[in-house]
């Protein structure tokens, strides 16, 4: 294969698993604190998408025009207006139904993600029809003998390796990421050691969905569009992705993502006939995957006692 | 309470309101004017809270318990009393055989929820498969109609099979996910086909069993009946079996075997359960039903395109579960004619059905998540006293 | 082997944990056996071992001259072995009668034709299920016998874990495990219990039990040995009087003085 053609591979593939990384991690946060798969997670990243849209589309009104400006204020308002939804979610949807058979919150969250879906699809103005995403970054690029190497994918590629250590260092380094696993592995515990349940749970799906909104700018981005049912998507992607790697282990998430970019690369190549094929083919080898490894490359864990 | 029944429960409660249910079920299909169907609604409704309000429900669901073979036959007369009222009428008739059908299919995905415990979120898509089944059948073959009906039961469970071995032995939310990504799948599989005629969709042929075509109308002297009448027979007789097959499957050791899996797989195997065997089971039954229904409803529509088993479509099936009570097939008839008559009656809601119906869904959780008419405790045989 | 139940060098790890260590037991029929030790000895888990939950890391297992070390869970229970759960794992929504039937397995035709079809067959197969849950129910509280089809969700908590034990016991066993059967009942209730699971026993003729227990008077009374484990292994075995006055059960029970 033309080398160049092969690192234009490599670089899909790296964007790819940065977003469906950056998803997956939410999915395996929530799992981690609760025990829950918070199926609209995908549907709040389209939800941060449209609402950086909305707020581009605001600054523009407002004759803000600075491309660099407008891209931090879009970014900062979607994390956080994403970062409350999650929030809410939880407060309202998740953490009452705690104590009720674990289909109903799978059932309850799958709803929500659908109800935030055709809202959008509903209320935005045309909001049925791919949206176009604002090019904010700069459009230089550098030739690499046959691979052109566009500088806003390095930038996204960059940016997203920064939130992701980031979230490494709130874990591992402070004391809210200690709070954060000590509820994860063991909420009676944790409560026992004085940490507020309730308030690590709220903060940690505002992480997780703050991410979502930053994967969905990212999106945006990449791709300079926006569709209502891009979050379904890249929700069930994120997921899968996350149970191959093992839900509740953030690398597993991470491992999970990018492999699965992997996969749809791979997909690509073998199958170039129609574009559908490579998901077909990625899914069919998770789910070869989940067979043979049902607790996840890395171990999912385990909360069942006999 | 429901175990030991102190005297026999009268028959005339669960009658009076089969009857209401009747008359009122007409009233709406006919009814035209959106002001008319909007203040039915309101009727209906407040009915409903006049009944939960004065206690009355506990008597009723005891009548329709204790006499459920006498009610279930009523209920089929009551059935085909709305039909001849409707019988030159296109557009009703075509709405009572989408009902009778949608249960037929919800029946199917309630084995999958309700008994087995399985996560199945393609119902739309397996009700797809059916439907082009019947599709490519009758257009590229001359295989027998009835065949063609089957054939779609076996294609759905095929295909399922082949979704659920890989992930038998995990947590409910894998079969979540791989079937949420099937759905999503499926449709563009569809499009991208054009053997399966892509995104236009193909069409079916209408029924004929023996040179009577279901797509003419019928004459029977000076009486003039829908096509769809035709339909609504096979319908009407593909709802009593399945019903049948399902109220017995419950009410077995099967159906204990289900229940005892789906609320606790690890006790289960320690008392002889055959975890894998009962799950694949209870699926591919399912799944047949669900196929067969789809097969029978391409013919009925006359076409099968991508765009009528999205995703979306199979949470449509979901709400029906979660609204009628998961596990109880009389809540799954009830909350079908709800969940397809209201929509197509209010022209202005159908923009919004999924949006509803995913609200709809998130406050049943919230608030009654036992659904409408919550499953009762097993008896396996009604009239049995100890 | 004249020995019902042959264990030998057990050992399950969980990770870096070591759960059993090198256990060796046999069990003779139709004795009762005491199985104690601390939290955390892995009591439980040598049930959830035999009972083929966990696969065994080492070491053979021998029911009835039959080797079960791999055996899966539906085997074993097959082959003649019925436990309960430390955690009373009853299916809540279900009735008392639907509860006990997951028990009896065995004994009722799963075939699908038979179940859908032949519903004369199926009934007089179900009578029969109530008549011998029935029975078992009267053992231990006649008074559950009307609430036969409610669900065990409305039950006190004794009166589940005497339901569980139906459902252990249904299927006529050979091999009964209990997993700390008396917890969170009175001393009247759990002596209560013993008498009822005795009276069975003398009913059914062939059936050995293993018990894990934390009421040591229960311990005293109804068994014919104790088995004390401390970290996986078995540090004391013989008569409880014998087995209580040890030292190093003393000590693994109290700390070294």
């Amino acid at each position: 294969m033309d080398p160049g053609l092969f690192a234009q591979y490599v670089m899909n593939g790296l964007m790819l698993g940065m977003m469906y990384a950056l998803v997956a991690v939410g999915f395996t946060l929530f799992f981690g604190v609760l025990d829950v798969i918070k199926f609209s997670h995908g549907d709040v990243l389209t939800v941060g998408a449209f609402t950086a849209l909305a707020t581009f589309a605001g600054l523009q009104a407002l004759g803000l025009r600075s491309q660099w400006l407008d891209l931090v204020v879009m970014l900062a308002l979607a994390t956080l207006a994403m970062a409350v939804l999650g929030m809410a979610i939880a407060r309202y949807f998740v953490l009452p139904l705690r104590t009720a058979p674990a289909l109903n919150t799978l059932l309850i969250t799958l709803m929500l993600g659908t109800a935030l879906r055709e809202s959008v699809r509903l209320f935005y103005p045309q909001g049925a029809n791919p949206k176009h995403f604002p090019a904010l970054l700069p459009r230089g690029s550098v030739d690499l003998g046959h691979f052109n190497l566009r500088l806003d994918n390095v930038l996204i590629l960059g940016f997203g390796v920064l939130v992701i250590v980031g979230l490494q260092l709130l874990l591992n380094r402070t004391k809210l990421g200690l709070a954060i696993r000590a509820v994860a592995q063991d909420e009676e515990t944790a409560r026992a050691m004085g940490i507020n349940f309730t308030a690590i749970v709220l903060i940690t799906f505002a992480i997780g969905s703050g991410l979502a909104a930053i994967a969905g700018v990212m999106n945006g981005l990449y791709y300079n569009e926006v569709n209502f049912g891009t979050g379904l998507y890249l929700g069930v992607v994120g997921f899968s992705a996350a149970i191959i790697g093992g839900l509740g282990s953030i690398y597993g998430a991470i491992l999970g993502g990018f492999l699965f970019a992997g996969l749809q690369t791979i997909g690509t190549v073998l199958l170039p006939f129609a574009s559908a094929y490579k998901d077909v083919f990625a899914f069919a080898v998770v789910i070869a995957i989940m067979a043979w490894r049902p607790t996840g490359l890395i171990q999912e864990k385990i909360s069942e006692r006999v | 309470m429901a175990g030991k029944s102190k005297s026999p429960a009268a028959l005339w409660p669960g009658l009076a309101a089969l009857a209401a249910a009747t008359v009122y079920l007409i009233a709406l299909l006919a009814a035209e004017r959106q002001a008319l169907i909007i203040s039915l609604i309101g009727v209906g409704v407040a009915a409903v809270t006049f009944v939960a309000w004065f206690r009355l429900f506990d008597a009723l669901s005891h009548s329709f318990v204790e006499n459920e073979d006498p009610l279930g036959a009523c209920a089929i007369l009551a059935v085909v009393a709305i039909a001849a009222y409707f019988r030159d009428d296109h557009f009703a008739m075509l709405l009572i055989v989408t009902v009778l059908l949608y249960s037929v299919a919800t029946l199917g995905l309630n084995i999958h929820f309700g008994y087995a415990g399985v996560l199945n979120f393609a119902g739309a898509s397996f009700f797809g498969v059916g439907a082009y089944t019947s599709a490519v059948l009758g257009t590229y073959t001359a295989v027998p109609h009835l065949i063609v009906l089957a054939a779609g039961g076996v294609a759905a469970a095929l295909v399922g099979l082949l979704l659920i071995l890989p992930v038998l032995r995990t947590r409910g939310h894998y079969a979540a996910v791989v079937t949420i990504a099937f759905a999503l799948l499926f449709k563009t599989f569809l499009e991208v086909n054009d053997v399966l005629g892509g995104p236009q969709g193909m069409q079916v042929k209408g029924m004929k069993l023996l040179n009577w075509s279901f797509n003419d109308n019928v004459e029977i002297g000076p009486i003039s009946l829908s096509f769809y009448m035709n339909y609504f027979v096979v319908s009407l007789a593909l709802l009593i079996a399945a019903f049948i097959l399902v109220r017995r499957l419950e009410r077995s050791w099967i159906g204990l075997n289900l229940d005892a899996l789906r609320l606790d797989n690890v006790a289960a195997s320690c008392f002889g359960l055959d975890v894998a065997r009962w799950k694949i089971t209870a699926f591919l039954i399912g799944n047949v039903l669900i196929g067969v229904a789809g097969a029978l409803y391409g013919m009925v529509g006359g076409f099968v395109a991508p765009n009528n088993y999205t995703f979306a479509d199979s949470l449509v099936f979901v709400s029906i579960l979660l609204l009628g009570g998961i596990g109880n097939p009389w809540g799954v008839v009830v909350a079908t004619i709800i969940v397809v008559i209201i929509p197509e009656k209010l022209q202005t809601l159908q923009e919004y059905r999924f949006l509803l119906y995913a609200l709809m869904v998130t406050a049943i959780l919230l608030f009654r998540p036992q659904g409408l008419m919550p499953r009762p405790v097993r008896r396996y045989f009604p009239e049995w006293r100890p | 082997m004249s020995g019902l139940l042959e264990v030998r060098g057990l050992t399950k790890r969980f990770g870096g944990v070591v759960a059993i260590d090198g256990l060796d037991v046999a069990i003779t029929p139709n004795e009762i056996v005491g199985l104690i030790g601390p939290n955390g000895s892995g009591k439980t888990t040598f049930f959830n071992v035999i009972t083929g939950l966990h696969a065994a890391d080492a070491g053979r297992v021998t029911f009835a001259d039959v080797d079960i070390t791999s055996a899966t869970a539906r085997t074993i229970y097959r082959a003649g072995i019925s436990r309960t759960f430390q955690h009373s794992r009853l299916s809540l929504p279900l009735s008392l009668f639907d509860n006990i039937m997951i028990g009896n397995h065995t004994r009722l035709n799963q075939g699908l034709w038979f179940n859908l079809m032949r519903r004369a067959a199926l009934r007089r197969e179900f009578e029969d299920g109530y008549r011998a849950a029935r029975a078992l129910v009267e053992v231990f509280e006649p008074a559950l016998v009307a609430r036969m089809f409610e669900p065990v969700a409305g039950l006190p908590m004794i009166d589940r874990r005497r339901i569980e034990i139906c459902r252990a016991l249904i299927s006529a066993p050979s091999l009964l495990l209990l997993d700390e059967p008396s917890a969170g009942m009175t001393h009247e209730e759990t002596t209560e219990l013993m008498d009822d699971i005795l009276l069975v026993r003398d009913r059914h003729k062939d059936l050995t039990i293993i018990i894990i227990e934390h009421e040591m008077g229960v311990i005293e009374r109804i068994t014919n040995r104790c088995i004390v484990l401390n970290f996986g292994r078995k540090i004391a075995e013989g008569p409880y009087r014998e087995v209580a006055s040890a030292r190093e059960v003393q000590e693994a029970y109290l700390g070294a003085a």
